[in-house]
């Protein structure tokens, strides 16, 4: 009897042992729920916003659906959610198309003849959520601050500003060490943050600050409140200086995939999608009150082919008829159709044509020939001779390749429809899918032959460049090819320090050219950005940025009355 | 004295499993292929310094496990100063570390996320298995018989159903009437009281409706053929002889002894409540462990890998060990030798 009274003793204690370790947050929930002093400002906008604006009586909230908020509210080391950063801070310039940039903080700006000294008249009036005055001292403290902490995720923008100076209220100088091509790219990364909040941290302090506070600009948009890996919301800023946002409230959601958003688009749950599957854009189009935004992006994928001298790629890729030969037998035109339904644009030079004039547009691309492209390793000398449909080297050894890419459905389809053309030019390689991190661990010993990639390129083209420069191949560099060229390198250098808009793109084109022909990448397609809106409760967005809930994009959409 | 040998036996074995999973946890991501640097880091134009310097706030710039150079050197202390002690040391002060990503505290984010897997994991389960008794019984009871056939044939094609598909369908279904993804509508806080919970409890519907009908037929099929056996025994033979009516058999006799796998089961289920229903949680965004932890290996977030995997080793290993000693107790027969 005793032994079976402990033994249940021992069980309830056991019991109660695992419900504690379940149910511990229960208590600690409240903690980390929205800080206490937020609360009382909850309602009050609500009941202001509409006496302003006026007709109606309900706040105008605009409901947002998205796969990942952000990972903090923090911006010194908060990578994500960048759509939302844009709406809280500002920056002296702002994005309003893909690589078309207009006025933000700074009205306008003037640069000196040699190009080291930059002048910007910084905007009247303008101040931060908490009322502190934004003039050109608050932005050069927030530039000097940015620089003295270097932080992780802007800093490296204005790594060249050797000296930061107000010279008024309204004027701000910056000193380079050498002159830059691409100011506009770099300043529409570099938020201005008040001193107020940051002012008397220390470097550790700053990278432990999680308070929401963090979200503090001047931006058109407050944030208000955050759920970690639920949702988001912001507050419109009555006092923008740029125009009073229509939109009173923006809630972003959290969904854990794209189809689950699309399902409460539908069902009028939210009100905007920021990513749609292709596979569910003819659903969205059928719907009567669905608006299907198709629009351009700086998203493109290529097939990357090793090109670094130490890598352990046999001979024959180094030929240039065999390279030029895989462009013929790649069939982009199926890849668009079948992998993007549609909804792409086969692409030949680097950058894609949605980046306006860097875009080379000179450049004909090479079409899918399979003809053509036997023609020119039969001439080449790469002959079948033991018949089994795979061509030789002039060692004797079949022109076949590894090839490798990420484990997801579209693309193990894009790649074999990159197998399937190769091999009728006589080439072979079949694919093989590994996860990501698998697959970026093949990068730095450059220890593969063929890989299917992608990227989402910068709006400015040095970011496109710049992963064709020889640094790039070191431990931690973003190169994937591996080429390195002389020639290439000193056209790098050049078009970084040229000023003048006309002459930078020359280069930036013949840099397109030359990547074109030596083929470190066969570019395959430029994706469309796809987002879609009920248009029964919102119109207006903008579309030039590619992406509707942009700050430009959004702060132009407005409630149906 | 048998008892307590048993009792210590199986503490004694939780005990040690639990720490083989706390070493076998540290190397089992850093098996993993990537460098999780290599993901915090996400700008090519970072300095080497400021790359250095995320390094180090991690402890990333420690060997791994032992540093061979100081070894040779002689200078044990420093060589056993790795990646690995400093996870054992901070472990041991209750401390999970911090997020790569978010930076946040690990115990933090865990404790946030548990419950809301735990109501949703917990309300579905409960349903699953109080239908699922019911219907297995009945099933048993009326053995052969249409009634037997249908919850059968109904059992083994919800069993079969992809959850990911199920929830699909479910959502589809649903849609317009509840509420498709999250726990809580926006601006909605447990101090609003009694708003809130109807609130989460409409926001339940959905996946736990996928959960109850997923889960159900385990139970049933297992309490159903538990029960036919049961009464296919010699003492249900006594038991009629004795002239004891066939609902008094059933009710006393079958239905008790029949509980004894479902105890098992019930409680294996309620160690794997924690690690919740990843696929049910990422089909209805709802925000808890399991996405969490989906997350956490996309982004090579070793801290928040450990701290989820802990915490899921010891709910099962904790759950194992109370089906073991009730059985011990309900089950006289479980004798320890």
């Amino acid at each position: 009897m005793r032994n079976k009274f402990m033994m249940l003793m021992t069980i309830f204690v056991l019991l109660a042992l695992l419900l504690a370790a379940c149910g511990g947050g229960t208590t600690a929930e409240p903690e980390v729920e929205a800080p206490a002093e937020e609360a009382p400002v909850e309602e009050a906008p609500a009941e202001q916003a509409p006496a302003e604006e006026a007709p109606a009586d309900e706040p105008s909230v605009l409901d947002v659906g998205t796969t990942y908020i952000w990972d903090t509210a923090n911006p010194a080391f908060g990578w994500y959610g960048y759509t939302i950063r844009y709406m809280i801070y500002d920056t002296l310039v702002e994005e309003q198309g893909i690589s078309n940039f207009q006025p933000g903080l700074a009205e306008s700006w003037t640069v000196s003849d040699d190009g080291l000294v930059w002048t910007f008249k910084i905007r009247e009036g303008v101040t931060f959520h908490d009322g502190t005055p934004c003039d050109a001292n608050a932005v050069a403290w927030s530039l000097n601050w940015t620089l003295e902490n270097d932080i992780e995720t802007f800093a490296f923008y204005i790594y060249n500003f050797s000296e930061i100076v107000a010279l008024d209220d309204t004027t701000l100088q910056v000193t380079l060490s050498d002159p830059v091509g691409n100011m506009e790219y770099l300043l529409m990364y570099v938020w201005i943050l008040p001193e107020s909040v940051w002012g008397e941290m220390t470097y550790d302090e700053i990278m432990e600050f999680e308070d929401l506070s963090a979200g503090m600009g001047t931006g058109p948009y407050m944030l208000k409140e955050w759920s970690e890996g639920e949702y988001l919301i912001l507050e419109a800023n009555k006092d923008y200086w740029r125009t009073t946002p229509a939109i009173d409230q923006i809630i972003y959601h959290e969904y854990a995939t794209e189809d689950a958003m699309v399902q409460a688009l539908l069902a009028g749950e939210i009100d905007v999608v920021d990513t749609v599957p292709s596979t569910a854009i003819q659903t969205l189009e059928d719907a009567d009150n669905i608006e299907v935004p198709i629009m351009g992006s700086t998203t493109i994928d290529e097939l990357i082919i090793n090109s670094h001298e130490d890598g352990t790629q046999p001979e024959s890729l180094w030929d240039p008829a065999v390279r030029l030969a895989m462009a013929y037998g790649v069939d982009k035109q199926q890849i668009v159709n079948v992998a993007y339904l549609g909804y792409a644009d086969a692409l030949g030079p680097v950058v894609p044509a949605s980046m306006g004039d860097w875009h080379n547009s000179d450049i004909q691309d090479i079409p899918f020939d399979p003809v053509e492209g036997n023609r020119v390793l039969d001439e080449a000398g790469y002959l079948d001779s033991d018949g089994d449909g795979i061509r030789e080297f002039s060692d004797g050894s079949p022109l076949e390749y590894r090839f490798y890419g990420t484990d997801d459905a579209t693309v193990a389809r894009i790649m074999e429809i990159i197998s399937d053309g190769l091999m009728q030019v006589g080439i072979s390689a079949p694919s093989t899918l590994m996860d990501e991190d698998s697959l970026i661990a093949l990068y730095p010993a450059f220890d593969f032959d063929l890989i299917y990639w992608g990227w989402g390129l910068d709006p400015d083209p040095d970011f496109a460049m710049l992963i064709f420069t020889c640094d790039q191949r070191e431990e931690g560099g973003w190169s994937d090819s591996g080429y390195c060229d002389e020639g290439f390198e000193e056209m790098y250098v050049e078009q970084g320090i040229t000023v003048d808009h006309e002459a930078r793109r020359q280069l930036i084109w013949k840099m397109q050219e030359q990547l074109f022909n030596d083929r470190p990448y066969i570019v395959l397609t430029n994706a469309k950005n796809i987002q879609a809106y009920n248009s029964d409760r919102f119109v207006g967005f903008g579309t030039e940025t590619g992406d509707i809930l942009w700050k430009a994009a959004l702060l132009q959409a407005k409630p149906v009355e | 004295m048998h008892r307590s040998d048993y009792l210590i036996r199986k503490i004694g074995f939780a005990i040690a499993t639990l720490l083989v999973v706390i070493v076998f946890n540290f190397f089992l991501f850093r098996i993993l292929p990537g460098d999780p640097v290599k993901l915090i880091i996400h700008s090519p134009r970072m300095t080497a310094e400021s790359q250095e310097r995320i390094r180090q706030s991690f402890g990333l710039d420690r060997p791994v496990w032992l540093d061979m150079e100081a070894l040779k050197q002689g200078d044990l202390y420093s060589a056993i100063d790795t990646q690995f002690t400093a996870y054992l040391r901070n472990l041991l002060r209750g401390d999970l570390g911090v997020s790569f990503s978010t930076r946040q505290d690990v115990t933090n984010l865990l404790k946030e996320r548990v419950w809301r897997t735990v109501v949703l994991v917990g309300v579905g389960n409960v349903l699953a298995i109080v239908i699922g008794i019911v219907l297995g019984v009945l099933a048993a009871w009326r053995r052969g018989t249409k009634l037997d056939t249908s919850i059968l044939l109904t059992g083994l094609f919800t069993w079969s159903m992809p959850t990911f598909f199920f929830g699909i369908i479910l959502m589809i279904l649903g849609r317009g009437h509840f509420p498709i993804g999250g726990m809580v509508t926006p601006g909605l806080h447990p101090e609003d009281g009694w708003v809130y919970w109807k609130d989460v409890a409409w926001h339940l519907v959905l996946p736990t409706l996928t959960l109850t009908i997923l889960y159900m037929s385990e139970y049933m099929l297992i309490m159903r053929s538990s029960v036919v056996e049961v009464l296919s025994e010699d003492f249900i033979l006594t038991a009629k002889a004795k002239g004891m009516n066939a609902f008094q058999i059933f009710r006393d006799h079958a239905l008790k002894n029949s509980m004894l796998p479902m105890i098992t089961i019930i409680a294996l289920t309620i160690g794997y409540t924690v690690g919740g229903a990843i696929q049910v949680e990422t089909v209805f965004s709802w925000p808890g462990i399991g996405r969490l932890m989906y997350e956490a290996v996309q982004k090579r977030d070793y801290p928040v890998l450990q701290g989820t995997f802990l915490l899921l080793a010891i709910s099962v290993i904790l759950a194992n060990l109370v089906a073991d000693l009730l059985y011990g107790v309900l089950d006289p027969r479980v004798e320890p030798d």
